[in-house]
């Protein structure tokens, strides 16, 4: 990965989200508590925990799937109680899922379109004759999933109904259709879950050029702890809904807490 | 680069008469006087074919075309580029990448220089890149893309003339230090400014170009030794590429899918220098993977693959008849089965009865025709094979389908062609005739050496190498063994050092016969002894899935490989295979006293663990013989059964013994070619 070699601003550029005391609970089961960190513009953030820590809870409150009970989320200098998913995917919010959620029976090349849903203009009557302004929209969507396609080296299955590829190909569509909302910010539930060394590697690397190339600010959960350090710029790390620790991947990684909560307290 | 979309393409029905005009002339008709370098070709052939279409790439999806005045007035950009970036007449340019459409373009602009281009395997890891740049002393390298830029960055001083890398694909590469690195675009941008104000820039160049001239520099793969630069000059490409398409008849009409590494010189020949003299159209894969379902768009008119391909393609289309339909498989089967028996005698113009003829005809309706659809290859005039022995089944299967797939001998020291089949002519053991203009003649030792006008100069820096591989009149060792047969068509049974002779000094191939051997399905590795012995005698493993499926429905019990390697019925199967092989051995006269007389079974397989067999999968005949010397003694000594005890390592490594008591088999000899003759 010889993209990492090269010197990354450290703090990139102004906040592109920040979370506020946010608290979330299920009748009595509390996922989150009390939960503040912020994102910048640029920047891939990752936010890591032990199992149950409410990783994807975190997400989940992002992108307006859930209503936190207490706390705000401000998101371009906007601050918001009640977002709908639909609503968060029109602002330029993205995300791919821990489980694959993609249309088994459809290729490569229509799971990918269906991320330009939200920018078809052309009305319903007009897109039944695949005539006038309706081809031309349709042209200018191709053009841009074929770019994709092409960014991700995913030409050889655009035709294959995704649910015959294997796990590591269908994450990548995933992630190229979430990449086709052309969002500003991407969230990533555990990419690179499931998947051997060489395919981490190659996710890694379309991780990074996603940022390079289309200047997408990334928010991802993962495991892989050596992952984890290497791609993100910081790491905010959750346990049992709480915040335990924030800061560059270095500081982290020898803070205790963090350590406690990965190895357990000794007694 | 003016691009448009491809047309669905030519079809062979607009063939004209006027392209086969060169097919008598010995190919020079194809040659303008005055045209001796291929820079110089083009420029003449703008003139007749400039809006015809030169080369094909995907972009976004979408198939995008340059016709050959643009690609041309690319390639001036690109040599007025890099003669801005100081490449100079003799200096050598690395080219690393996929085939794609600027890089042949690359390859164009350093002969318009008179630099030498050197293109190099792609997939080669910096390891073995650093040795070619090095010994090459390339100046200026283009690469495609980050990758191939990596591995040159990673090379470093180890190449210590690379001062410059040019990137085709700027993907990734943005934040790179730019002071060795350009981009092919801003090299091409600089170059139009530099024609702009000097329009005779490149032209006086190609003009200053000779014949004799080094135009390419190809590394061999070095699977001995070092790779080795392989000097072509422009009279050994120039003359060759227009034999060989004078040979096939290629025009304007023909396309060809270029998807093989470009420093391989196939690849060079074939979708470089006869497309810059026929003029078709080179499409060049959108990546690695997508060439099967290109070559379905594409539809190639001209085709190469090595056997692999021809195999992996009869495997695809097996898999998908056996998940297919029961009407639709007994279809498949029927028609398959009609014609393998008359399919390739219509492909060969030979005579066929007319109900016979009428069936083929609705064979190509409901089977042949759509399953060429499948491949690809509904379009394919010509197709070649070569690089390694096609089974017989395999070759049958194509041509039978009414494909005209031949076979070709050739090398990059001779600029590929030694030897072409010509139309209708075809023999699956053979290689065919001389190509046009070849003289061959076989050595003392039965070796293949060959005078052509494609021998190559000679290797670069390495005069010993030139020494071993060319005798002192000029002759080029090809370190083949070979035979002619009867009706002159040349025969490859070895490795010239492989081969042995009997104690009576009859001619010993032993992988020749080990590979007649192994087309059977049911034996997997075959090792044949022979050399200062009285007979030839065999090991042979069986191959575990077809012997035993074979087994199964003969209601043959067996618990394990080592029983039924032994079980009486697998030698009498075996023993009719050998027969099968003897009586082939008989009909030629040179080999039929190198038939096999005794044969066993092997209660192993052969394995690379145990040092048996290469990483490759080559039998590694000392050594066998070594280790199995009480069986070979037992083969040579007339004894009815042989014991041995071996070594073994299991697949998770431990070690093991295993003994075992063998049966030998005696087999009767088949009656020799000139004895059959007079019995009849």
């Amino acid at each position: 990965m010889s993209a990492r070699d090269l010197p990354r601003d450290p703090v990139p550029g102004e906040t592109l989200l920040r979370v506020d005391g946010i608290s979330l609970a299920f009748g009595g089961v509390k996922a989150l508590t009390d939960v503040s960190f912020d994102i910048r513009k640029g920047e891939i953030r990752a936010i890591i925990g032990p199992n149950g820590a409410g990783k994807s809870s975190m997400l989940n409150c992002i992108n307006g799937f859930y209503q936190p009970q207490q706390g705000r989320i401000a998101y371009r200098g906007v601050e918001r109680r009640q977002m709908r998913p639909h609503d968060a995917a029109s602002q330029g919010i993205a995300r791919t899922f821990q489980n694959i959620a993609l249309f088994r029976g459809m290729s490569t090349l229509d799971n990918i379109m269906t991320g330009r849903l939200l920018k078809m203009h052309v009305p319903f009557f007009w897109q039944l004759w695949r005539h006038g302004p309706a081809m031309r929209e349709e042209v200018e969507h191709r053009r841009v999933v074929e770019s994709i396609i092409e960014f991700l080296e995913i030409e050889h299955i655009r035709k294959v109904p995704v649910g015959r590829l294997p796990y590591g190909l269908q994450k990548r569509v995933e992630l190229g259709r979430a990449l086709a909302m052309e969002p500003e910010l991407l969230l990533l539930d555990e990419p690179m879950a499931g998947m051997n060394l060489e395919e981490k590697e190659d996710m890694c690397r379309f991780i990074l050029d996603v940022v390079k190339q289309y200047g997408t600010t990334i928010a991802l959960i993962e495991h892989d702890m050596g992952v984890v350090m290497d791609l993100s710029d910081r790491v905010v790390v959750l346990d049992y809904g709480r915040k335990i620790a924030d800061g560059s991947p270095a500081e982290v990684k020898s803070d205790s807490r963090v350590i406690d909560a990965y190895l357990g307290v000794g007694h | 680069m003016t691009t448009g979309t491809a047309t669905a393409g030519d079809t062979p029905q607009t063939r004209s008469a006027r392209e086969s005009a060169g097919a008598t002339g010995g190919g020079h008709a194809l040659l303008p006087p005055g045209c001796d370098t291929l820079p110089k070709l083009l420029e003449d052939a703008i003139a007749r074919r400039g809006d015809r279409p030169a080369f094909r790439e995907k972009h976004l999806g979408i198939w995008q075309s340059w016709t050959w005045k643009s690609w041309r007035d690319d390639v001036h950009a690109i040599a007025a580029g890099l003669h801005g970036l100081g490449l100079a007449r003799g200096q050598t340019l690395a080219i690393v990448g996929d085939n794609r459409p600027l890089l042949y373009g690359a390859i164009c602009a350093a002969q318009c220089l008179g630099a030498i281009p050197v293109p190099v395997y792609q997939d080669a890891v910096a390891d073995e890149m650093a040795f070619v740049l090095a010994h090459g002393e390339a100046a200026i390298a283009i690469a495609e893309d980050q990758e191939q830029v990596d591995k040159l960055f990673a090379i470093g001083t180890r190449a210590p003339h690379l001062a410059r890398i040019v990137y085709d694909d700027s993907r990734g590469l943005r934040d790179y230090d730019h002071a060795r690195l350009a981009s092919l675009e801003s090299v091409m941008e600089a170059g139009r400014a530099a024609l702009a104000r000097d329009p005779g820039l490149v032209i006086r160049e190609i003009a200053r170009g000779t014949g004799t001239d080094i135009a390419v520099m190809l590394y061999t793969s070095g699977t001995t030794g070092q790779p080795k630069g392989v000097m072509l000059d422009y009279d050994n490409v120039v003359t060759t590429c227009a034999n060989a398409v004078a040979f096939d008849r290629l025009s304007t009409d023909d396309e060809i899918l270029a998807y093989l590494p470009m420093a391989w010189v196939g690849d060079h020949i074939f979708s470089y220098g006869e497309a810059l003299i026929a003029g078709f159209c080179v499409a060049c894969p959108e990546s690695g993977a997508t060439v099967m379902n290109d070559l379905k768009e594409i539809g190639p008119t001209f085709f190469f693959a090595p056997p692999r391909i021809f195999e992996n393609l009869l495997t695809q289309v097996t898999i998908r008849m056996e998940d297919a339909s029961a009407p639709k498989r007994w279809m498949f089967r029927y028609f398959m089965e009609h014609a393998r028996r008359v399919g390739i005698d219509i492909l060969d113009g030979k005579p066929v009865a007319a109900t016979d003829r009428l069936l083929y005809r609705l064979g190509e309706a409901l089977v042949y025709g759509p399953l060429k659809n499948v491949l690809g290859l509904s379009r394919m005039r010509v197709g070649y094979t070569a690089g390694e022995a096609i089974g017989p089944d395999l070759f049958a299967f194509y041509r039978s389908l009414g494909l005209n797939l031949k076979q070709l001998y050739g090398m990059t020291e001779a600029s590929v062609f030694i030897c072409l089949q010509p139309d209708g002519k075809i023999k699956v053991d053979s290689v065919g005739p001389a190509a046009p203009d070849v003289q061959i003649r076989l050595a003392e030792t039965g070796e293949v050496l060959v005078k052509s006008p494609g021998v190559f100069r000679h290797y670069y820096k390495n005069d010993a190498a030139t020494r071993d591989a060319k005798t002192a009149d000029g002759w080029l060792r090809t370190g083949d063994a070979g035979l002619f047969d009867a009706d002159g068509h040349l025969r490859i049974i070895d490795r010239a050092k492989d081969v042995g002779r009997l104690a009576d000094g009859t001619l010993f191939a032993p992988k020749y016969i080990e590979n007649k051997l192994k087309f059977f399905s049911f034996i997997k590795e075959a090792v044949a002894f022979g050399a200062e012995r009285d007979a030839v005698a065999a090991f042979v493993n069986i191959d575990l899935e077809a012997t035993g499926n074979w087994a199964e429905r003969n209601n043959i019990a067996y618990a394990s490989y080592q029983e039924l390697a032994a079980r009486p019925e697998v030698y009498d199967l075996i023993a009719g295979c050998i027969d099968k092989v003897n009586r082939d051995l008989a009909s030629d006269p040179a080999l039929a006293g190198s038939q096999i007389r005794r044969f066993l079974v092997l209660h192993k397989e052969l394995d690379a663990d145990d040092g048996e067999l290469t990483r490759t999968r080559k039998v590694r005949r000392g050594f066998i013989g070594e280790r199995y010397a009480p069986l070979v003694e037992a083969l040579y000594a007339g004894a009815p059964r042989g014991r041995i005890a071996t070594d073994v390592t299991y697949e998770d490594g431990r070690k093991g013994r295993i003994e075992a008591d063998l049966e030998i088999r005696d087999i009767a000899p088949a009656l020799v070619a000139a004895a059959r003759g007079a019995a009849a």
